[in-house]
């Protein structure tokens, strides 16, 4: 007789064949990220060199800035580990915790949202706030609210953004010799939110929706690129890190709401919705922020809420608030709302839409009108476009 | 999605390893050990100790609900009555009974003449009488399903065997393909439906062929195909597959009844021999194993013989960090001293190395929910259950689990999400304390 070990079921798990576990999917996210990586370096650093906007150092500088963001990231976490645990303290555990917190990823995806002339300092501190505030204060992976690089972009934006801009701005060398009299040195949502609703206003100073699909546009570092942003999208897909259909729906909604609110204000036609899913790191924040597992919900159906809700601020924020960082400050606002909304699409789903799920059903809907038709109608100047004229026709005013 | 019918996932079977050799019989064991329990609650004993049995005597009863017979599997002398392990995790009390060697037989064992003129209370009392209850893991009285008032339009018999590894059903399909129709017709009979159908994985072809050439003389029986996922095997997707409806308690509520393909096989013993439920099929295999294999066994036969029957252990397997699986991998329970005793619903003893890494935590992907045949999502009920909350695990509905371990299997992490749901239902039962 023999004593064998205790266990649960299921004996079989697929994380123990090979290349299917939490690590795989995190290298593969990594391999996703790499065409953002060197798109990135070749828009800020290959391309201007070759314009003959730059020196050598110039032509490395963006990949450096990238990887210190990644090194950056990985420092705070060893040193918030070292600090708090004494298990910690030699090299051998401290990796393993460190690979199984998976650091690299949140430095690397704050690095290329930001501009490319951030300071490295700036950059650390982003990572300080993502990592350690955002994230391992939490409780580390698995528990954080926010998704930490977003955190630490905010937090970035919101306090040290004169600071870059007198550093130099979004514009890479090129990009302040070709545009920089046109544009004033405004990112194109910047430009958005100070302009009517007007193709040659909008888009022509940037060139056209083309440069805008392609990326050679000023902005972070490495989110201009949709093209890039396309590869990144399939592979994650076909990999199955990321659930294809949820940057689907969100790219969807933003484009049909753009589209109303576009129309709303006369001029528009098709190239506005487009030039709206184009433009700030939408597709950026689409392919890898919004389908960050640990932020977002984690049933399918609060996944495709989570998307419309989403799409539903971006657009409140970008044409009512008129914040250039409609995409973020979505993100960040509904990473708060992941909780509740898992908990209500979680009870919709185990009761097959049937009634005991009614009261969940009906708030999780009205929400979404109430907002949307708000986010619309505002964004729409409804009162100045539709009905300040029927009440001039009619003599009132 | 989110309105998608039932689907389930595929999973590497693994079960070449232990179809290579035909299914053996083993019958004489030299002691055997019936438990005095079953799946619906205790027995109790009629013979006592010293008193000779012979095959198919009547040693032990229940009565109250789910009233049956339990006989003796082999002849010989009642030695004693030992604690000894069942598959359930537990050791319960078993009447231990040493062989002969002389197979002397039950005298109502004979074959039956009036076969075609049986009414459905007779069916009934045959099924009582033999002790059958179903033998794909559930272990529930097979005649409680055919009392129902319900007007039953089809009997379907399972012989998916969804879950990876095992291998018993099939094997014994391919052996008695002839008994399972007979069984079913005798179903069919029994409920006075209308049709029979049965319902094998696209993986197995070969129940296919073997059963076509008896189909003829049975007009109301048909097959059916079902694609290799898991958890195809469950009834709720094998009714929604067969007849397109589905339903909330019972299957008669849409008049369907299913058993399990060895269940038919034993029930066509019992009506044409009278020969009640004494042996089944039970598969030993895993990577622990030197050459698995399927037998057809006397129930209360120790596992430890029919391992040696495989050769032993496969060489370098070192038990404290291997499981020793009662049942299947997916939905069974390790054991953790290798001393179990062959009961009515123990299909397969799987011995198989364990992965004792270091894993990361949830990291909140949702494959669990994505893959969950019932819909639920098994991350909310967990968290619900670390916060005590009953009516939120009431109203995630965690009663709908069927415990098919998908979640815990698709997992990247590692989570014992499975479990954690399987408490959470438990605590629903008793209510939280």
């Amino acid at each position: 007789m023999a004593r064998f070990a205790n266990g649960k079921a299921p004996y079989l798990r697929m994380a123990d064949q090979p290349n299917k576990g939490t690590s795989i999917i995190m290298r593969d996210f990594i391999i996703g990220l790499t065409p953002v990586i060197l798109f990135a370096w070749y828009k800020n650093g290959i391309a201007v060199y070759i314009d003959g906007n730059t020196d050598f150092l110039g032509l490395v500088y963006p990949l450096f800035f990238i990887l210190a963001g990644a090194f950056s990231s990985l420092l705070m976490e060893a040193l918030y580990f070292f600090i708090t645990d004494k298990e910690a303290r030699a090299l051998k555990p401290l990796m393993k915790k460190l690979s199984l917190s998976y650091a690299l990823i949140p430095g690397l995806i704050l690095a290329l949202m930001l501009p490319m002339y951030t300071p490295i300092w700036v950059l650390m501190f982003g990572t300080f706030i993502g990592n350690i505030i955002g994230k391992m204060i939490f409780g580390g992976f698995g528990h954080n609210i926010w998704n930490p690089a977003l955190l630490g972009y905010a937090v970035i934006k919101f306090t040290f953004m004169q600071l870059i801009n007198a550093n130099g701005g979004y514009y890479n060398p090129s990009e302040t010799v070709f545009l920089f009299d046109a544009t004033a040195g405004a990112t194109p949502l910047a430009v958005l939110s100070s302009a009517s609703f007007n193709y040659d206003a909008i888009v022509k100073p940037f060139g056209t929706l083309w440069t805008f699909f392609v990326g050679m546009t000023p902005g972070g570092i490495g989110e201009t690129s949709v093209l890039v942003m396309l590869f990144s999208y399939l592979w994650l897909s076909f990999r199955k890190v990321i659930k294809w259909t949820t940057p689907l729906i969100y790219v969807g909604a933003v484009f049909f709401l753009s589209w109303i609110v576009g129309a709303m204000n006369g001029d528009a036609g098709i190239w506005f919705p487009l030039y709206s899913i184009l433009s700030g790191g939408l597709m950026y924040g689409a392919v890898f922020m919004i389908t960050e597992p640990v932020t977002t919900p984690k049933n399918p159906l609060g996944k495709v809420y989570f998307a419309l809700m989403l799409a539903v601020l971006t657009v409140l924020f970008r044409f009512v608030g008129n914040l250039p960082e409609g995409v973020g400050t979505s993100i960040i606002v509904m990473n708060i709302f992941a909780l509740p909304i898992d908990k209500y699409t979680a009870i919709i789903r185990a009761n097959r839409w049937k009634k005991p799920a009614l009261p969940q059903i009906l708030t999780l809907a009205a929400i979404l009108l109430v907002i949307g038709i708000y986010s619309v109608i505002k964004a729409g100047k409804v009162y100045t476009a539709i009905i300040l004229p029927i009440l001039h026709l009619g003599g009132v005013i | 999605m989110i309105f998608q019918k039932t689907s389930g996932i595929h999973i590497d079977g693994r079960k070449a390893m232990s179809k290579k050799l035909p299914m053996e019989e083993y019958f004489n064991p030299e002691y055997v050990y019936i438990h005095l329990i079953k799946n619906i609650g205790p027995l109790k004993a009629t013979v006592e100790v010293g008193s000779e049995v012979k095959i198919g005597q009547v040693i032990a009863v229940r009565e109250g609900f789910g009233e049956m017979n339990v006989a003796s599997s082999i002849s010989g002398t009642v030695t004693g009555i030992k604690k000894v392990w069942h598959s359930s995790g537990k050791m319960v009390d078993a009447l231990e009974i040493k062989n002969d060697f002389k197979n002397t037989m039950d005298p109502d064992i004979k074959p039956n003449k009036n076969i075609d003129s049986l009414t459905k209370e007779e069916y009934i009392e045959k099924m009582k009488h033999a002790g059958l209850t179903g033998l794909g893991g559930a272990g529930f009285p097979t005649y409680i399903k055919y009392i129902t008032h319900l007007p039953i339009d089809t009997v379907i018999i399972n012989a998916v065997e969804c879950e990876p590894y095992l291998t018993c059903d099939f094997s014994f399909i391919l052996q008695y393909p002839e008994k399972l129709v007979k069984g079913l017709h005798h179903f069919v009979k029994t409920a006075s439906a209308k049709r029979g159908v049965i319902v094998y994985k696209n993986y197995n072809k070969e129940i296919k062929s073997a059963l076509e050439k008896y189909l003829h003389k049975y007009p109301e029986i048909s097959l059916f195909e079902v694609e290799d996922v898991y958890p195809a095997g469950w009834e709720k997707y094998i009714i929604e597959r067969v007849t397109g409806k589905t339903y909330t308690g019972l299957p008669s509520e849409i008049g369907v009844i299913v058993n399990n393909s060895s269940t038919a096989i034993v029930f066509a013993d019992i009506v044409e021999h009278n020969i009640p439920l004494i042996s089944r099929p039970i598969t030993i295999t895993g990577e622990g194993i030197k050459q698995p294999r399927n037998f057809f066994v006397p129930i209360g036969t120790k596992v430890s013989e029919l391992v040696e029957k495989c050769g032993g252990y496969a060489e370098g397997l070192v038990p404290t960090q291997a499981n020793y699986i009662a049942g299947g991998p997916m939905t069974g329970r390790a054991i953790l001293i290798d001393d179990l005793i062959v009961n009515d619903t123990l299909g397969a003893v799987i011995v198989k190395p364990v992965n004792e890494e270091l894993h990361p935590e949830c990291l909140g992907c949702g494959k669990c929910a994505d893959v969950c045949p019932a819909f639920l999502t098994p991350t909310e009920i967990k968290k619900a259950l670390d916060s005590k909350d009953l009516g939120l695990i009431k109203s995630l509905n965690a009663n709908s689990c069927v415990q098919c371990g998908l979640c815990s299997y698709v997992c990247p992490s590692h989570v014992e999400i499975t479990d954690a749901v399987v408490r959470a239902k438990d605590m629903l039962r008793k209510g939280a304390k």
